[in-house]
């Protein structure tokens, strides 16, 4: 009995790990494409007390906040790290050149390098940059212009290996105009370019002698002695795959210091051994509590939950290449086909059953609430199997002598993917595939090995249907890198979907940097992409974040589920009052 | 015997090398790799072909392998693909980490549940034995993962006796008291479980060999009961009880990963998983290798210990173990 269930740890931590990668990969595909994750403009649901303080409570100095995961750190090298763990240390060791305000705009904070927003030329292809002049690593050296360009010059150069590249491959010149201003110049209009420089620095005093082709393996980043850090923390300690301690630095330079005094970052080996340190108190922060531990939590009563959804979301993606079905019959050719699928999915039950209510139906790739989200001019496709019948007969669709509709000789049947270990994905595949039943579509489920899919299927563009998600991570709405016939297979198109009207007002979006002229034209982006439905949007989803209420912090530097890295935003604010458990 | 262990010596040699050649072809031929898990889809095909030579993926498999094999003669085991650390520094810890909390759990279930077989052969059917029937129907049956949560919920949540999970508090590490504290309730997880097989063991095979003909001779020529059962049918009873346990050493190493897991163990057995997961090769191959020289030096502890306790079989002479 005991090797029979061998197989339980590693699909619960694949499904873990699949989740994750999703979200990492996806996201950094989506960088440069997919949506906006700007924040909604309603208040964090609270299920259980708020951990918010009143008026009167003065913040506390001291104390140490446990902050946990799944996965410990690639590197805080911020040339490289772009997992989400290596993300979440670096969010209190390094400062970032600009900040993101819960409206997910550029910002510039007291714990911002930056000394103000960007100047940017009318023709949008030049940014001047100012720095502030008296940031200082934590080994006392200044932070400067020099830092900046080192930092875009190691990205932008492909022998780094950069996963972050493509947030600069259009810079066409830097020049330092003094030590402390930097002018970027472009090679082409690209709006996104701003959002980019949401950048933590890496320190040209220790690097810049290292060729580039050798900075991922230098100890920078790796070990804590030989890490500099630009923000509020520095990094004390890592004990591999157990934690990292992070104390407040003696020598920042920010006016704002941080209250809480050290923090420690934990790792544990899956989510329910997470949890469970929560309820203990061993830990302050989960920020994945899986919805079957949901009331288990809540009943605590002393953890502070909040499940509004993150800036990730789910799809149910068409293959647009014949060669894909059999007879080279695309199934999915019919606007009205695809249609009617969306119509036939019950996604507010998926929500409501399976996600237990942690999730938000989506009409169009823009997160619900942004400044590009299309509202109303996205079409809904409200769950009805009789109007999806309807559609299906209206594109030729007749029932066969299985039951299953054909058109042409061809039995509406096909097979759609999704990373295997995923629950969420696992369970929702089920009502996906009895849905369609309902409507004489066979579709039949079939669970990949993440790596396995991304590799053999998702990337050649070879599967018929595929059921994955986003994560976007990164703040411009711009979404032709993975809707756009440039981004064709091994791109992010995966589904071939080729729409040159929807590329127009893509490659439009991104060449003014007026935001009310873009979300203009993200408008009919919206009412054009949910018309013609490459994917049905599923949802936008999350997982709920519970956090201990020895945490306290004003209501105006509360977590902020919508913008990546949002649940600690204000963390510099928070303190620990252990006299109130 | 010398000669005996020679030949096994060099059969191991053999069979390490057959293990990870297949162990190298399995794990390059599987889909996905590392980049796929690591890099963004959306890096262009010449920046993933770069990092592809930065790791030296883009060389044929069997010169990889044998790059691996080269490294690993000169006592080197690799680097990690994902941040270039030495697999050492991540395994040997581990390693560590794994071999205290088995160790601990494997000694202490031979402690309790070779004299408890013994006991129970004598007094076949009594209370002791029927405890033990319902300590193997319940460690056979029980998933190790949800008993200790059960184990956490009680002990640790509800009671608030033991630390919930870890090796050690954070600020208390190398502390042998707080190592204790927290090793009890994995140990006891691990302990279960092993008992559970080793009591079943050690009790049938006790059984049987009472019921030799050898033990029937010494009990007609008057001997005392107590040195019918230690001097004679345990020597031949713990011979099957060896082979069991001497095949559970490389557990040592390995480690329960589902055991690991529940406790957050920073043991070998959840680096494996999470490793697999990131096709970390160099770290994989490592740990395959740790086990398979363990499972083989566990087979062979298993030989020579037969030879100590039934001086019947003799090492290293043709015709094997024949009496």
């Amino acid at each position: 009995m005991k090797k029979g269930r061998g197989w339980l740890k590693p699909l619960a931590l694949l499904s873990l790990t699949g989740a994750l990668l999703v979200g990492c990969s996806s996201g950094n595909n989506a960088s440069p494409g997919t949506t906006t994750p700007a924040p909604t403009k309603k208040p964090v649901e609270q299920v259980a007390p708020q951990a918010t303080s009143t008026d009167d409570e003065k913040p506390i100095d001291g104390g140490t906040f446990t902050h946990s995961t799944t996965s410990d750190i690639v590197t805080l090298n911020p040339i490289f790290g772009n997992d989400t763990a290596s993300g979440d240390v670096m969010e209190y060791t390094q400062a970032y050149l600009y900040n993101r305000n819960p409206s997910f705009d550029l910002a510039v904070y007291p714990w911002s390098l930056a000394a103000e927003l960007p100047k940017i030329s009318e023709d949008g292809l030049t940014y001047t940059i100012k720095m502030k002049n008296n940031a200082k690593w934590s080994d006392g050296t200044p932070i400067t212009a020099d830092d900046l360009i080192f930092t875009i010059n190691a990205i932008k150069t492909p022998e780094t290996g950069s996963p972050e590249i493509t947030k600069y491959d259009k810079v066409k010149e830097m020049k330092k105009l003094d030590d402390y201003t930097v002018e970027i110049k472009l090679k082409q209009l690209y709006a996104p370019f701003a959002f980019g420089l949401m950048q933590k620095l890496a320190p040209a005093h220790v690097l810049k002698d290292v060729p580039f082709k050798d900075l991922q393996a230098h100890s920078y980043g790796k070990d804590p002695a030989k890490t500099p850090t630009s923000g509020p923390y520095k990094w004390t300690e890592w004990k591999q795959k157990e934690f990292h301690v992070l104390d407040a630095n003696p020598n920042y330079w920010g006016e704002k210091k941080p209250h809480i005094q050290k923090v420690v970052y934990k790792i544990y080996a899956d989510q329910n051994t997470q949890v469970q340190a929560l309820m203990k108190g061993d830990v302050d922060l989960v920020d994945s509590i899986p919805v079957t531990q949901l009331e288990a939590v809540k009943a605590k009563g002393t953890i502070n939950i909040s499940t509004e959804p993150g800036p990730s979301y789910e799809y149910f993606a068409f293959n647009f290449d014949k060669k894909n079905f059999p007879n080279n019959y695309g199934l999915f050719e019919g606007q009205k086909t695809r249609q009617a699928i969306a119509h036939a999915i019950n996604r507010q039950g998926i929500i409501d059953n399976i996600l237990k209510g942690t999730g938000k139906i989506m009409d169009a790739p823009f997160l619900p609430g942004t400044w590009a989200d299309p509202g109303d001019a996205a079409v809904h496709y409200e769950y009805s199997a009789e109007k999806a019948k309807q559609l299906l007969k209206e594109d030729g669709w007749v029932a066969g002598a299985d039951g299953i509709l054909a058109k042409d000789g061809n039995r509406f049947s096909f097979e759609f993917i999704f990373n295997s270990g995923n629950s969420r994905r696992e369970q929702a595949a089920v009502v996906i595939q009895q849905n369609l039943k309902e409507i004489g579509i066979e579709a039949k489920p079939k669970a990949l090995d993440f790596s396995a899919l991304v590799d053999q299927y998702a990337n050649p563009g070879k599967f018929q249907v595929l059921l994955l998600g986003w994560q976007l991570s990164d703040p411009d709405p711009d979404g032709i890198s993975t809707f756009g016939k440039k981004a064709f297979p091994p791109g992010n198109n995966a589904g071939w979907y080729d729409n040159p009207k929807l590329d127009a007002l893509w490659e439009k979006a991104v060449s003014t940097v007026k935001q009310e002229e873009r979300a203009a034209i993200y408008k009919e982006v919206g009412k054009e992409i949910s018309t013609n439905l490459p994917y049905v949007f599923m949802y936008q989803y999350g997982t709920p974040r519970g956090m201990t209420s020895r945490v306290k912090y004003k209501d105006e530097f509360k977590p902020v589920s919508m913008i990546p890295y949002g649940e600690t935003f204000g963390f510099l604010n928070w303190w620990i009052d252990d006299t109130k458990k | 015997m010398t000669e005996y262990l020679v030949r096994r010596v060099l059969q191991a040699v053999l069979v390490l090398f057959l293990i990870t050649v297949v162990s190298f072809g399995l794990m390059h031929a599987a889909p996905g790799g590392p980049l796929k898990v690591m890099l963004s889809p959306g890096m262009s095909p010449e920046a993933q072909l770069i990092q592809m030579k930065n790791m030296g993926l883009d060389q044929p498999v069997y010169i990889q392998y044998m790059k691996w094999v080269g490294n690993l003669l000169q006592g080197d085991l690799g680097h990690t693909f994902k941040n270039n650390v030495p697999v050492g520094d991540i395994l040997w810890p581990t390693v560590w980490n794994t071999f205290v909390l088995m160790s601990v759990a494997w000694g202490l279930s031979m402690l309790i549940a070779i004299p408890w077989g013994i006991y129970n052969s004598t007094k076949q059917y009594g209370l002791s034995d029927q405890i033990a029937s319902i300590v193997a129907y319940l460690g056979f049956a029980m998933p190790t993962f949800w008993f200790g949560i059960m184990l956490q919920q009680y002990f640790a949540m509800q009671l608030n006796l033991l630390p919930l999970s870890d090796m050690y508090t954070m600020g208390k590490e190398g502390q042998i008291s707080d190592l204790i504290l927290h090793l009890i309730l994995p140990v006891t997880v691990l302990t279960l479980v092993n008992i559970a097989a080793y009591v079943k063991y050690t009790r049938a095979s006790m059984l049987e060999a009472l019921e030799q003909d050898y033990i029937r001779t010494a009990r007609a020529k008057g001997m005392k009961e107590r040195r019918v059962i230690f001097r004679h049918a345990l020597r031949n009873a713990l011979i099957p009880v060896v082979t069991i346990i001497g095949l559970d050493l490389p557990t040592l190493v390995a480690g329960a990963a589902l055991t690991e897991s529940v406790f957050n163990w920073p043991g070998m057995g959840r680096l494996f998983v999470e490793m697999a997961v990131a096709r970390e090769y160099s770290v994989l191959m490592s740990i395959t290798l740790l086990i398979s020289l363990m499972v083989i030096i566990g087979n062979l502890l298993a030989d020579l210990i037969y030879a100590l306790v039934d001086p019947r079989v003799q090492l290293g002479r043709k015709g094997g173990r024949a009496a």
